[in-house]
């Protein structure tokens, strides 16, 4: 079995929200756990799809691995190297093996320069590779991410969401990552073009050997083309598995929920399943539920006449193994 | 009524057109005038600096005192010393334009600088800086003028040291805004994630590629800016003294025959400054429009 | 058919103008629908397909020039029929090249007022709509129940602000607002982005339209948020029976609520017909584009299988350079060589295949 190549360790990262000087002063502002103790592992050439709803805390996971906010707490080990306590000058190395594909299309490429420019820019971060070899070394890029060699002296806002898309993938190979943070690399793009963009990134692994965190709010997708599944809900991992199985058998009453949302719309009609139907509950950070995160909206709460269990403090459900490589964090998880 | 045309049923790219080709008339004509007014007060600078003129613009001659525009010799005439206006009006330009560069030099480095501290990196020294551009801009500039002026000497070189301290907070200001602009889009977190350094990201994609257009625009304006300052100040005698020459305190000094029918001695450098800040500001617009793609 | 049309669309074109690349966008070219009453018509297609800019111009609500330039757009309820479209000739002149618009002369502004005056007392009261982004949508400084009371007294025929209040709650609780009472005197920024959608059916609804216009109601929610979303659109739907067109990008949606679907690309209609037929993968025949289409969503079936949805190659058409031919020529999988110059060359007709189902497509007419 290979080894990892990132290891997660408790992350935690909180913001605080200032309510003004005064209850600043009380200590009173409030603070959002936007990640609240979460780990997990990628092996090399695995994929680790990453799902939950927005506002769920997803994209601050992938942003905290890529050192672009500082975490409050906990260890993000590359290569066994702890990336949370470097300075960012020894952290700049990591940046050739960790790269990220941003969700914004168009935000995440400067608007100002061409296509050309912006693979050069790439190119050079780490290496001088003169004239020849940065053109030859563009062109492999091109071919890579299956991109027309006429769009290289396209602006990006002349370049269509699929194009867009490719520039984005072919940056973040340029500098020779073996790791990448999908952020949601599908959601803005059209149906049609979506299915191209994970068949290219499922083609890439195959012939690079790269490594995903592939984080989407869209349980299909993911389930498509990662080896491991972990949902998310409010800041923490709710359930988490191998591909497959969550669809299949998910334990967590949200990740049926979840799924019973997407799955088609027919099939939806025809058999409401009892556990499919959540109530009515936003995502809310700021007003923290006691006990159980879920239990507001969830249905097998509800169904079992509201047991205490679920809303005492004291005992938060724990993200439990319970075999053949599942873990689920729920007091009453589904058979 | 309004017409849409397309050239032909099939359209080619245009977005590889040539800028002039692209862009609305009248920007275009607001570039052209501009630029010929640019090249103007090139042309006069160096002119006046290499002493290429039809006459010495300190001599005098009496017997020809307020000869009218047209006189022989005397393209626009001569005022009350018998000086020519022609000669007086193109060494003018000495009087602000090496001043002008100074204030538009500072106004940029520094404004640029403050812009991007406390854009890029923003908190306390965002608040400190907004403060004390606040402070600074609350406080007549001309008061300060004069208070440099009563305090050292009226030196235009002066004066421009000041303008362009005043203008500092207008130009960080805007590279700041830009800057809080850009991080809403992702591309400046991008370019961290693919591991350049802080001062390529600054220097490349902030100001190279996002701020180049806003600062070209700003040294046009703040070009107009410095004529009108130093004509003003002239003419009221606190800048550029008599006998070297300044558009201003040409105005002043031919406004005493003005009443008296002899208009040109005055109205010749009134007619300069008048087109010439107001080329820089149809450049200023014309770039802005042609750069930006949007009218200021 | 026995049920009369309360929509007909026929032969829209909407184009707007590139000033950069100095050429007509065709957004909508030769687009005809027909709604009947009670019926959920669904327009299924990607961004750029002309959807929505439908549904806006049918509205009235096409700002940007130089609009809305042909077609017919008849309204039709209780005896009462209303033409939409201000007629060709009024405002407007055209000269072609080729069979292709290439000069559109227009006076906006008698256009505009034209079209207010067809619009006065069918925007709104006859034809309501909901928007993609209810936050947006929503005037963030009045309380919810004030903007659903709002709508009550200029669209129906209660003028006693109590009435219409009572009116406003009977409706939040018709979309099953949790504590319509409480979210009666709140902001929309109280609200989450669910229950403001809520808020904007409720106020879409209360005017009770002859027709609801929805553009992309569930889009930008989250899952399971959308799937609410469209199991209250379904219960109305039952309990109402309000006649609607429904606009997405995604095909689920549009699969559980419509009666018959349109399916555009590029400006045109490529298939229309019951939703039955036209979105189960295994109705055939298929237009390729909406098979291929069906085929690039992850469904259950993918998964079970452990296999990767099929792409459709190539990019979303440009409208400005609409090909001459089929405008999915370049994309096709499905090309013989027997049609391929007729394909390439020749747009095909949207033709009757079988009783009330439509093809643009030279596979299945001959």
């Amino acid at each position: 079995m290979s080894k990892a190549i990132l290891d997660v360790k408790d992350l935690k990262k909180h913001y605080s929200r200032s309510r003004g000087l005064v209850s600043a002063l009380r200590g009173r502002d409030v603070v959002i756990p936007a990640i609240d103790g979460i780990s997990f592992y990628i092996r090399e050439n695995e994929t680790m799809g990453l799902v939950g709803e927005s506002g769920c805390g997803k994209t601050t996971v992938g942003r905290s691995i890529m050192g672009l906010t500082p975490i409050t707490s906990g260890q993000v080990l590359f290569d066994g190297e702890d990336l949370s306590v470097l300075p960012p000058s020894r952290f700049l190395p990591y940046r050739r093996q960790m790269q990220m594909i941003f969700q914004d299309l168009d935000a995440a490429l400067n608007p100002k320069m061409r296509v050309r420019s912006i693979l050069r820019e790439a190119v050079t971060v780490f290496d001088r590779p003169g004239n020849e070899g940065v053109d030859r070394r563009i062109r492999e890029l091109l071919d890579q991410v299956n991109l027309k060699e006429s769009k290289l002296t396209s602006f990006p806002h002349e370049l269509s969401g699929g194009e867009k898309r490719r520039v984005g993938i072919a940056r973040a190979l340029a500098v020779g990552a073996r790791f990448l943070v999908a952020d949601e690399p599908t959601s803005a793009l059209d149906v049609s073009i979506q299915a191209q963009i994970v068949n290219l990134l499922v083609d890439l692994q195959r012939d690079l050997g790269l490594s995903y965190l592939f984080i989407s709010h869209d349980l299909r997708i993911v389930e498509l083309i990662s080896h491991k599944v972990a949902v998310m809900y409010l800041g923490k991992i709710v359930e988490m598995g191998l591909a497959g199985s969550i669809a299949n058998r998910p334990l967590h009453p949200y990740t049926r929920m979840l799924w019973s949302s997407m799955v088609d719309g027919r099939s939806l009609e025809g058999s409401p399943s009892p556990g499919g139907r959540g109530t009515w509950g936003s995502l809310d950070f700021e007003r923290p539920q006691a006990g159980c995160r879920f239990a507001s909206r969830c249905p097998v709460y509800r169904d079992r006449g509201r047991p205490a269990v679920c809303t005492d403090p004291s005992t938060e459900p724990e993200l439990l193994d319970v075999g053949r490589a599942r873990k689920v964090a729920c007091h009453f998880p589904l058979q | 009524m309004k017409r849409y045309t397309q050239r032909s049923s099939v359209v080619v790219e245009f977005s590889d057109l040539p800028f002039w080709k692209k862009a609305d008339r009248r920007d275009l004509f607001y570039l052209g005038f501009g630029l010929l007014v640019l090249t103007m007060v090139l042309v006069s600078y160096a002119l006046g600096s290499l002493e290429w003129l039809p006459y010495d613009p300190q001599e005098i001659d009496l017997d020809m005192l307020m000869a009218p525009p047209g006189t022989e010799g005397h393209l626009l005439g001569t005022d009350f010393m018998g000086r020519d206006i022609l000669s007086r009006l193109v060494l003018g330009t000495q009087a602000y334009f090496l001043p002008g560069l100074l204030s538009i030099t500072i106004a940029l480095t520094l404004g640029s600088l403050v812009g991007v501290l406390s854009g890029y990196w923003g908190a306390g020294f965002d608040t400190a800086a907004t403060y004390l551009g606040n402070l600074l801009d609350s406080f007549p500039r001309l008061v300060f003028i004069l208070l440099v002026v009563a305090a050292f000497k009226p030196d235009i070189y002066y004066i421009m040291v000041v303008v362009g301290i005043t203008n500092v907070p207008v130009v960080s200001l805007l590279i700041r805004d830009k800057i809080l602009s850009l991080k809403q889009k992702t591309f400046i977190e991008a370019a961290k994630a693919l591991g350049l350094r802080n001062r390529t990201i600054i220097f490349r994609h902030i100001l190279w590629h996002n701020c180049r257009s806003t600062l070209i625009i700003q040294a046009t304006l703040g070009m107009a800016e410095a004529i009108l300052i130093e004509s003003s100040l002239s003419y009221l005698g606190f800048g550029v003294q008599e006998p070297t020459p300044s558009w201003g305190n040409m105005v002043q000094a031919g406004s005493n025959y003005f009443m008296q029918g002899q208009f040109w001695s005055s109205t010749a450098p009134a007619l300069a400054i008048l087109v010439t800040i107001m080329g820089f500001h149809l450049l200023g617009d014309g770039l802005n429009y042609i750069l930006e793609g949007k009218r200021s | 058919m026995a049920v009369e049309p309360v929509l007909t669309i026929e032969d829209l074109r909407t184009y707007f103008y590139s000033r950069s690349k100095r050429a007509f966008i065709r957004s909508v070219d030769g687009v005809g629908l027909q709604v009947r009453r009670g019926e959920t018509l669904g327009i299924v297609g990607e961004s750029g397909s002309g959807k929505s800019v439908t549904a806006l111009s049918v509205i009235g609500l096409i700002d940007a020039e130089p609009g809305v330039i042909t077609g017919r757009v008849g309204f039709r309820v209780n005896g009462t029929e209303w033409s939409l479209l201000p007629s060709i000739g009024d405002h407007v002149s055209l000269a072609e090249e080729d069979g292709r618009i290439v000069e559109v002369v227009k006076d906006n502004r008698g256009w505009r007022r034209k079209v207010d005056r067809l619009m006065h007392g069918v925007r709104g009261r006859e034809i309501s709509m909901i928007f993609q982004n209810p936050r947006v949508s929503l005037n963030p400084f009045v309380t919810i129940g004030s903007q659903v009371a709002e709508s009550v007294l200029l669209n129906t025929g209660i003028r006693n602000r109590r009435e219409a209040a009572e009116k406003a709650r009977y409706w939040l609780e018709q979309v099953r607002m949790d504590s319509p009472g409480l979210r009666f005197a709140q902001y929309p920024g109280d609200l989450s982005g669910g229950m403001c959608q809520r808020a904007m059916i409720a106020m879409a609804l209360s005017s009770e339209p002859s027709l609801l216009i929805a553009d992309e109601p569930t889009t930008g929610l989250d899952s399971t948020i959308q799937s609410k979303i469209v199991e209250l659109l379904d219960d109305l739907k039952k309990a109402v029976g309000v006649t609607t067109v429904l606009i997405s990008h995604d095909i689920n949606v549009v699969a559980r609520l419509s009666d018959s679907v349109a399916v555009m690309y590029g400006g045109t209609v490529l298939e229309y017909g019951p939703a039955d037929r036209v979105l189960s993968p295994d109705f055939l025949p298929k237009h390729p584009y909406v098979e291929a289409l069906l085929e690039s969503i992850p469904s259950e079936r993918h998964i079970k299988d452990g296999l990767l949805p099929r792409a459709i190659e190539g990019e979303v058409l440009d409208t400005v350079n609409a090909p001459r031919g089929c405008r999915f020529f370049d994309r096709c999988h499905r090309i013989t060589n027997g049609i391929e110059e007729k394909c390439r060359d020749l747009e095909p007709d949207l033709a009757e295949i079988s009783a009330g189902h439509q093809m643009r497509c030279w596979l299945h007419i001959g």
